[in-house]
Protein backbone atom coordinates (compact mmCIF):
# COMPACT_ATOMS: atom_id res chain seq x y z
CA UNK A 1 0.00 0.00 0.00
CA UNK A 2 2.34 2.21 0.98
CA UNK A 3 4.86 1.54 -2.25
CA UNK A 4 1.86 2.61 -4.37
CA UNK A 5 1.40 6.30 -2.51
CA UNK A 6 5.06 6.05 -2.94
CA UNK A 7 5.23 5.69 -6.76
CA UNK A 8 2.23 7.59 -7.24
CA UNK A 9 3.90 10.26 -5.29
CA UNK A 10 6.58 10.53 -7.44
CA UNK A 11 4.62 10.58 -10.59
CA UNK A 12 2.83 13.21 -9.49
CA UNK A 13 5.70 15.59 -8.63
CA UNK A 14 7.53 14.78 -12.28
CA UNK A 15 3.88 15.79 -14.03
CA UNK A 16 3.74 19.02 -11.62
CA UNK A 17 7.22 19.98 -12.16
CA UNK A 18 6.84 19.55 -15.95
CA UNK A 19 3.17 21.18 -16.22
CA UNK A 20 5.35 24.69 -14.12
CA UNK A 21 7.34 24.47 -16.67
CA UNK A 22 4.93 24.59 -19.32
CA UNK A 23 3.30 27.50 -17.99
CA UNK A 24 6.45 29.47 -17.92
CA UNK A 25 7.45 28.28 -21.56
CA UNK A 26 4.27 29.37 -22.67
CA UNK A 27 3.90 32.68 -21.01
CA UNK A 28 6.74 33.88 -22.63
CA UNK A 29 5.97 32.52 -26.04
CA UNK A 30 2.50 33.19 -26.12
CA UNK A 31 2.37 36.84 -26.79
CA UNK A 32 5.00 36.57 -29.67
CA UNK A 33 2.93 33.73 -31.36
CA UNK A 34 -0.55 35.83 -31.17
CA UNK A 35 1.62 39.31 -32.32
CA UNK A 36 2.99 37.21 -35.26
CA UNK A 37 -0.57 35.78 -36.04
CA UNK A 38 -2.10 39.50 -36.30
CA UNK A 39 0.60 40.36 -38.47
CA UNK A 40 0.12 37.43 -40.98
CA UNK A 41 -3.65 38.07 -40.98
CA UNK A 42 -2.76 41.52 -41.51
CA UNK A 43 0.04 40.48 -44.29
CA UNK A 44 -2.30 38.54 -46.16
CA UNK A 45 -5.50 40.97 -46.28
CA UNK A 46 -3.41 43.78 -47.65
CA UNK A 47 -1.82 41.40 -50.23
CA UNK A 48 -5.60 40.38 -51.54
CA UNK A 49 -7.29 44.02 -51.11
CA UNK A 50 -5.58 44.76 -54.22
CA UNK A 51 -4.86 48.33 -53.09
CA UNK A 52 -8.50 48.75 -52.24
CA UNK A 53 -9.91 49.98 -49.22
CA UNK A 54 -10.36 47.01 -46.72
CA UNK A 55 -14.16 47.29 -44.62
CA UNK A 56 -14.95 46.18 -41.31
CA UNK A 57 -14.84 42.35 -40.53
CA UNK A 58 -18.05 40.95 -40.53
CA UNK A 59 -18.55 37.81 -39.11
CA UNK A 60 -20.96 35.19 -40.49
CA UNK A 61 -22.30 32.24 -38.36
CA UNK A 62 -24.57 30.80 -40.57
CA UNK A 63 -23.50 27.07 -40.11
CA UNK A 64 -21.86 27.20 -43.43
CA UNK A 65 -18.53 27.25 -44.75
CA UNK A 66 -18.33 30.88 -44.72
CA UNK A 67 -17.01 32.64 -41.73
CA UNK A 68 -16.62 36.00 -41.85
CA UNK A 69 -16.18 38.74 -44.72
CA UNK A 70 -14.18 41.85 -45.33
CA UNK A 71 -15.66 44.41 -48.06
CA UNK A 72 -13.12 45.81 -49.96
CA UNK A 73 -14.56 49.70 -51.21
CA UNK A 74 -13.56 51.76 -54.09
CA UNK A 75 -14.46 55.20 -53.54
CA UNK A 76 -17.51 54.20 -51.07
CA UNK A 77 -18.90 52.01 -53.79
CA UNK A 78 -18.15 47.80 -52.58
CA UNK A 79 -16.34 46.15 -55.42
CA UNK A 80 -15.38 43.16 -54.27
CA UNK A 81 -14.89 40.98 -50.86
CA UNK A 82 -11.99 38.89 -48.91
CA UNK A 83 -14.28 36.38 -47.56
CA UNK A 84 -12.81 34.08 -45.24
CA UNK A 85 -13.68 30.33 -45.79
CA UNK A 86 -13.35 27.00 -44.06
CA UNK A 87 -13.01 23.93 -46.73
CA UNK A 88 -12.24 20.26 -45.77
CA UNK A 89 -8.20 18.94 -45.58
CA UNK A 90 -6.53 15.89 -45.47
CA UNK A 91 -5.58 16.55 -42.04
CA UNK A 92 -8.34 19.12 -40.04
CA UNK A 93 -9.67 22.45 -41.41
CA UNK A 94 -8.32 24.71 -44.51
CA UNK A 95 -9.15 28.01 -43.56
CA UNK A 96 -8.34 30.16 -46.80
CA UNK A 97 -8.80 33.91 -47.61
CA UNK A 98 -10.22 34.77 -51.07
CA UNK A 99 -10.59 38.14 -52.55
CA UNK A 100 -13.74 37.72 -54.89
CA UNK A 101 -15.65 40.10 -56.80
CA UNK A 102 -19.27 40.67 -56.43
CA UNK A 103 -19.92 39.01 -59.60
CA UNK A 104 -18.22 35.68 -58.00
CA UNK A 105 -14.94 35.75 -59.81
CA UNK A 106 -11.88 35.10 -57.75
CA UNK A 107 -9.35 37.06 -57.91
CA UNK A 108 -6.90 35.87 -55.43
CA UNK A 109 -6.75 33.57 -52.68
CA UNK A 110 -4.26 32.37 -49.80
CA UNK A 111 -4.37 29.56 -47.56
CA UNK A 112 -3.81 30.97 -43.74
CA UNK A 113 -3.71 28.38 -41.29
CA UNK A 114 -3.83 24.56 -42.26
CA UNK A 115 -2.21 20.50 -41.20
CA UNK A 116 -1.63 19.76 -44.28
CA UNK A 117 1.59 16.99 -45.46
CA UNK A 118 4.54 19.07 -45.84
CA UNK A 119 5.85 18.68 -49.83
CA UNK A 120 2.14 17.60 -50.58
CA UNK A 121 -0.76 19.70 -49.22
CA UNK A 122 1.70 22.20 -47.62
CA UNK A 123 2.40 23.03 -51.21
CA UNK A 124 -1.29 24.86 -51.79
CA UNK A 125 0.60 27.59 -49.36
CA UNK A 126 2.46 28.91 -52.25
CA UNK A 127 1.15 32.10 -54.24
CA UNK A 128 1.74 29.64 -57.57
CA UNK A 129 -0.67 27.50 -55.95
CA UNK A 130 -3.51 29.34 -56.72
CA UNK A 131 -2.90 30.36 -60.33
CA UNK A 132 -5.13 26.96 -60.67
CA UNK A 133 -8.22 29.11 -59.73
CA UNK A 134 -7.37 32.51 -60.15
CA UNK A 135 -9.62 34.12 -62.43
CA UNK A 136 -12.35 31.51 -62.49
CA UNK A 137 -15.95 32.05 -61.70
CA UNK A 138 -18.70 34.51 -62.98
CA UNK A 139 -19.02 32.42 -66.18
CA UNK A 140 -15.97 29.80 -65.95
CA UNK A 141 -16.09 27.12 -63.75
CA UNK A 142 -13.99 27.41 -60.07
CA UNK A 143 -12.14 23.70 -61.09
CA UNK A 144 -12.72 21.07 -57.59
CA UNK A 145 -12.16 17.87 -59.87
CA UNK A 146 -9.02 17.01 -61.59
CA UNK A 147 -10.38 16.21 -64.74
CA UNK A 148 -11.34 20.31 -64.68
CA UNK A 149 -8.16 21.01 -64.69
CA UNK A 150 -4.87 22.05 -67.46
CA UNK A 151 -2.82 18.74 -67.74
CA UNK A 152 0.24 20.31 -66.02
CA UNK A 153 -1.96 21.69 -62.79
CA UNK A 154 -3.50 18.08 -62.83
CA UNK A 155 0.24 16.74 -62.44
CA UNK A 156 1.63 19.50 -60.06
CA UNK A 157 -1.22 18.16 -57.39
CA UNK A 158 -0.34 14.47 -57.72
CA UNK A 159 -0.56 13.29 -53.99
CA UNK A 160 -2.67 16.24 -52.43
CA UNK A 161 -6.11 15.80 -54.38
CA UNK A 162 -8.02 15.60 -50.84
CA UNK A 163 -6.65 19.24 -50.19
CA UNK A 164 -7.00 20.84 -53.71
CA UNK A 165 -10.68 19.48 -53.75
CA UNK A 166 -10.71 20.74 -50.43
CA UNK A 167 -9.95 24.25 -51.57
CA UNK A 168 -11.77 23.95 -54.84
CA UNK A 169 -14.79 23.37 -53.28
CA UNK A 170 -14.58 26.03 -50.30
CA UNK A 171 -13.57 28.91 -53.36
CA UNK A 172 -16.97 28.00 -54.89
CA UNK A 173 -19.05 28.23 -51.96
CA UNK A 174 -17.21 31.62 -51.35
CA UNK A 175 -18.04 32.49 -54.78
CA UNK A 176 -21.88 31.92 -54.56
CA UNK A 177 -21.40 33.52 -51.27
CA UNK A 178 -20.06 36.80 -52.78
CA UNK A 179 -22.67 36.93 -55.73
CA UNK A 180 -25.75 36.63 -53.35
CA UNK A 181 -24.03 39.60 -50.96
CA UNK A 182 -23.93 41.47 -54.55
CA UNK A 183 -22.78 44.90 -54.22
CA UNK A 184 -25.54 45.58 -51.44
CA UNK B 1 33.68 7.73 -23.85
CA UNK B 2 33.72 9.27 -27.73
CA UNK B 3 32.45 5.60 -28.81
CA UNK B 4 29.12 6.64 -27.19
CA UNK B 5 28.68 9.58 -29.44
CA UNK B 6 30.25 8.20 -32.53
CA UNK B 7 28.19 5.01 -32.60
CA UNK B 8 24.99 6.92 -33.27
CA UNK B 9 26.21 8.29 -36.34
CA UNK B 10 27.00 5.12 -38.89
CA UNK B 11 27.50 2.13 -36.64
CA UNK B 12 24.05 2.21 -34.93
CA UNK B 13 22.53 4.69 -36.85
CA UNK B 14 18.85 4.73 -35.73
CA UNK B 15 17.13 5.13 -39.27
CA UNK B 16 19.35 2.90 -41.09
CA UNK B 17 20.70 0.22 -38.52
CA UNK B 18 17.94 0.57 -35.82
CA UNK B 19 15.32 0.90 -38.17
CA UNK B 20 13.10 3.78 -35.50
CA UNK B 21 11.57 7.26 -36.60
CA UNK B 22 10.21 6.06 -39.59
CA UNK B 23 7.35 7.70 -39.64
CA UNK B 24 8.81 11.40 -39.05
CA UNK B 25 11.67 10.50 -40.84
CA UNK B 26 9.77 9.15 -43.90
CA UNK B 27 6.91 11.96 -43.74
CA UNK B 28 9.29 15.22 -43.18
CA UNK B 29 11.81 13.95 -46.01
CA UNK B 30 10.47 15.79 -49.07
CA UNK B 31 12.72 18.79 -48.89
CA UNK B 32 16.65 19.40 -47.13
CA UNK B 33 15.45 22.31 -45.41
CA UNK B 34 12.65 20.00 -43.17
CA UNK B 35 14.91 17.21 -42.62
CA UNK B 36 17.18 20.29 -41.06
CA UNK B 37 14.61 21.57 -39.26
CA UNK B 38 12.85 17.80 -38.07
CA UNK B 39 16.77 17.07 -37.06
CA UNK B 40 17.33 19.90 -34.61
CA UNK B 41 14.07 19.46 -32.60
CA UNK B 42 15.17 15.87 -32.22
CA UNK B 43 18.72 16.75 -31.11
CA UNK B 44 17.24 19.19 -28.74
CA UNK B 45 14.61 16.80 -27.35
CA UNK B 46 16.70 13.78 -27.23
CA UNK B 47 19.12 15.89 -25.13
CA UNK B 48 16.74 17.20 -23.06
CA UNK B 49 15.12 13.81 -22.73
CA UNK B 50 18.43 12.00 -22.08
CA UNK B 51 19.68 14.25 -19.44
CA UNK B 52 16.88 14.14 -17.18
CA UNK B 53 16.11 10.63 -17.31
CA UNK B 54 19.88 10.27 -16.80
CA UNK B 55 19.73 12.64 -13.90
CA UNK B 56 16.40 11.00 -12.45
CA UNK B 57 17.20 7.00 -13.04
CA UNK B 58 17.58 6.87 -9.18
CA UNK B 59 14.31 8.68 -8.25
CA UNK B 60 11.67 6.83 -10.99
CA UNK B 61 10.67 3.69 -9.44
CA UNK B 62 10.54 0.85 -12.13
CA UNK B 63 6.74 0.50 -12.25
CA UNK B 64 6.30 3.95 -13.96
CA UNK B 65 9.51 4.43 -15.53
CA UNK B 66 7.64 4.54 -18.88
CA UNK B 67 4.71 6.84 -18.21
CA UNK B 68 7.54 9.34 -16.55
CA UNK B 69 9.74 8.93 -19.46
CA UNK B 70 6.40 10.04 -21.47
CA UNK B 71 6.06 12.85 -19.60
CA UNK B 72 9.29 14.56 -19.43
CA UNK B 73 9.51 13.50 -24.24
CA UNK B 74 6.30 15.44 -24.02
CA UNK B 75 7.18 18.16 -21.99
CA UNK B 76 10.28 18.74 -24.45
CA UNK B 77 8.50 18.38 -27.35
CA UNK B 78 5.79 21.09 -26.17
CA UNK B 79 8.50 23.66 -25.59
CA UNK B 80 9.72 23.06 -29.28
CA UNK B 81 6.58 23.48 -30.55
CA UNK B 82 5.96 26.34 -28.75
CA UNK B 83 9.56 28.00 -29.11
CA UNK B 84 9.61 27.04 -32.86
CA UNK B 85 6.35 28.63 -33.66
CA UNK B 86 7.29 31.70 -31.90
CA UNK B 87 11.00 32.24 -33.15
CA UNK B 88 10.67 30.34 -36.46
CA UNK B 89 7.56 30.55 -37.59
CA UNK B 90 8.29 29.56 -41.41
CA UNK B 91 10.27 25.99 -40.03
CA UNK B 92 6.67 25.87 -37.68
CA UNK B 93 4.45 25.80 -41.07
CA UNK B 94 6.23 23.75 -42.91
CA UNK B 95 7.10 21.26 -40.22
CA UNK B 96 3.33 21.23 -39.61
CA UNK B 97 2.14 17.96 -37.86
CA UNK B 98 5.80 16.24 -37.15
CA UNK B 99 6.63 18.28 -34.82
CA UNK B 100 4.02 16.83 -32.25
CA UNK B 101 4.90 13.37 -33.10
CA UNK B 102 8.27 13.73 -32.04
CA UNK B 103 6.57 12.30 -28.84
CA UNK B 104 5.87 8.86 -30.01
CA UNK B 105 9.39 8.97 -32.10
CA UNK B 106 10.82 5.78 -31.41
CA UNK B 107 14.15 6.77 -30.75
CA UNK B 108 13.62 8.92 -28.21
CA UNK B 109 11.82 6.81 -25.98
CA UNK B 110 14.32 4.07 -26.92
CA UNK B 111 17.41 6.32 -26.23
CA UNK B 112 15.87 6.68 -22.61
CA UNK B 113 15.35 2.93 -22.31
CA UNK B 114 18.30 1.62 -23.81
CA UNK B 115 20.73 4.10 -22.83
CA UNK B 116 20.23 6.68 -20.48
CA UNK B 117 18.89 4.49 -17.46
CA UNK B 118 21.57 2.68 -17.21
CA UNK B 119 24.45 5.29 -17.82
CA UNK B 120 25.59 8.66 -16.45
CA UNK B 121 24.55 11.83 -17.81
CA UNK B 122 27.98 12.40 -19.56
CA UNK B 123 27.62 8.73 -21.73
CA UNK B 124 23.65 10.06 -21.88
CA UNK B 125 24.59 13.55 -23.44
CA UNK B 126 27.25 11.91 -25.86
CA UNK B 127 25.10 9.29 -26.79
CA UNK B 128 21.95 12.18 -27.46
CA UNK B 129 24.32 13.96 -29.71
CA UNK B 130 25.75 11.14 -31.44
CA UNK B 131 22.24 9.41 -31.97
CA UNK B 132 20.35 12.73 -33.20
CA UNK B 133 23.13 13.60 -35.59
CA UNK B 134 23.01 10.51 -36.85
CA UNK B 135 19.27 11.03 -37.54
CA UNK B 136 19.56 14.42 -38.86
CA UNK B 137 21.68 12.84 -41.15
CA UNK B 138 20.17 9.85 -42.07
CA UNK B 139 17.40 12.20 -42.77
CA UNK B 140 19.13 14.46 -44.89
CA UNK B 141 20.62 11.95 -47.12
CA UNK B 142 16.89 10.66 -47.82
CA UNK B 143 15.58 14.04 -48.53
CA UNK B 144 18.24 14.61 -50.89
CA UNK B 145 17.72 11.85 -53.19
CA UNK B 146 13.90 12.58 -52.80
CA UNK B 147 14.39 16.37 -53.78
CA UNK B 148 17.09 16.04 -56.70
CA UNK B 149 14.82 13.39 -58.47
CA UNK B 150 11.64 14.16 -57.07
CA UNK B 151 11.45 18.07 -57.40
CA UNK B 152 14.46 18.75 -59.19
CA UNK B 153 15.59 21.35 -56.48
CA UNK B 154 17.75 21.80 -53.31
CA UNK B 155 15.64 23.66 -50.85
CA UNK B 156 18.10 25.26 -47.92
CA UNK B 157 17.18 28.26 -45.98
CA UNK B 158 17.36 31.45 -47.95
CA UNK B 159 19.91 33.70 -47.08
CA UNK B 160 20.52 37.46 -47.90
CA UNK B 161 19.99 37.17 -51.75
CA UNK B 162 20.25 33.19 -52.06
CA UNK B 163 16.50 32.55 -52.08
CA UNK B 164 17.41 29.07 -50.22
CA UNK B 165 16.56 27.38 -53.94
CA UNK B 166 19.12 25.30 -56.30
CA UNK B 167 17.18 24.20 -59.42
CA UNK B 168 19.28 21.16 -60.48
CA UNK B 169 18.86 21.82 -64.78
CA UNK B 170 17.79 18.98 -66.57
CA UNK B 171 15.79 17.69 -63.77
CA UNK B 172 13.55 20.32 -62.67
CA UNK B 173 11.41 20.81 -65.34
CA UNK B 174 10.95 17.48 -65.51
CA UNK B 175 11.14 15.65 -62.35
CA UNK B 176 10.27 12.17 -61.23
CA UNK B 177 7.39 12.71 -58.67
CA UNK B 178 7.22 9.41 -57.32
CA UNK B 179 10.27 10.39 -55.83
CA UNK B 180 8.40 13.20 -53.47
CA UNK B 181 5.06 10.79 -52.64
CA UNK B 182 5.35 8.29 -49.85
CA UNK B 183 6.08 5.18 -52.41
CA UNK B 184 9.08 6.77 -53.12
CA UNK B 185 10.22 7.44 -49.63
CA UNK B 186 9.77 3.76 -49.02
CA UNK B 187 11.88 3.09 -52.09
CA UNK B 188 14.63 5.29 -51.16
CA UNK B 189 14.43 4.26 -47.70
CA UNK B 190 14.78 0.76 -49.28
CA UNK B 191 17.57 1.47 -51.70
CA UNK B 192 19.87 2.93 -49.12
CA UNK B 193 19.29 0.68 -46.30
CA UNK B 194 20.46 -1.75 -48.56
CA UNK B 195 23.52 0.49 -49.12
CA UNK B 196 23.92 0.88 -45.56
CA UNK B 197 24.09 -3.15 -45.43
CA UNK B 198 26.67 -3.72 -47.78
CA UNK B 199 29.14 -1.66 -46.66
CA UNK B 200 27.98 -3.09 -43.20
CA UNK B 201 29.10 -6.69 -44.52
CA UNK B 202 32.43 -5.49 -46.11
CA UNK B 203 33.74 -4.18 -43.44
CA UNK B 204 32.72 -7.23 -41.12
CA UNK B 205 34.84 -9.31 -44.35
CA UNK B 206 37.83 -7.18 -43.32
Amino acid sequence: MKEIFKTGAKLAVICAVAAISLGIVNAVTDPIIIAARAARLNAALQKLSLGFEIGELVAVDDGSAVTGYYPLTDAGNIIAYIIKVIGAGYADDLNLLSAISIKGKILSAVLMENSETPGLGKEAENASYMEMFTGKGDGSVIPFRKSQLEHDDADSITGASITFIGIGKALNKASEFAINLGGM
Amino acid sequence: MLKDFTKGIIKENPVFIIVLGLCPALGVSTKVVNSIGMGAGVIFVLLGSNIFVSLLKDFIPEKIRIPSYIVIIASFVTVVEMVMEAFIPALYDSLGVFVPLIVVNCIILGRAEAFANKNTVKSSILDALGMGIGFTLALMLISLVREVFGLGTITLFPIGNFSGVIEIPGISNAPVRVFGLAAGALLVMGFLKALFNWVGELRRVK
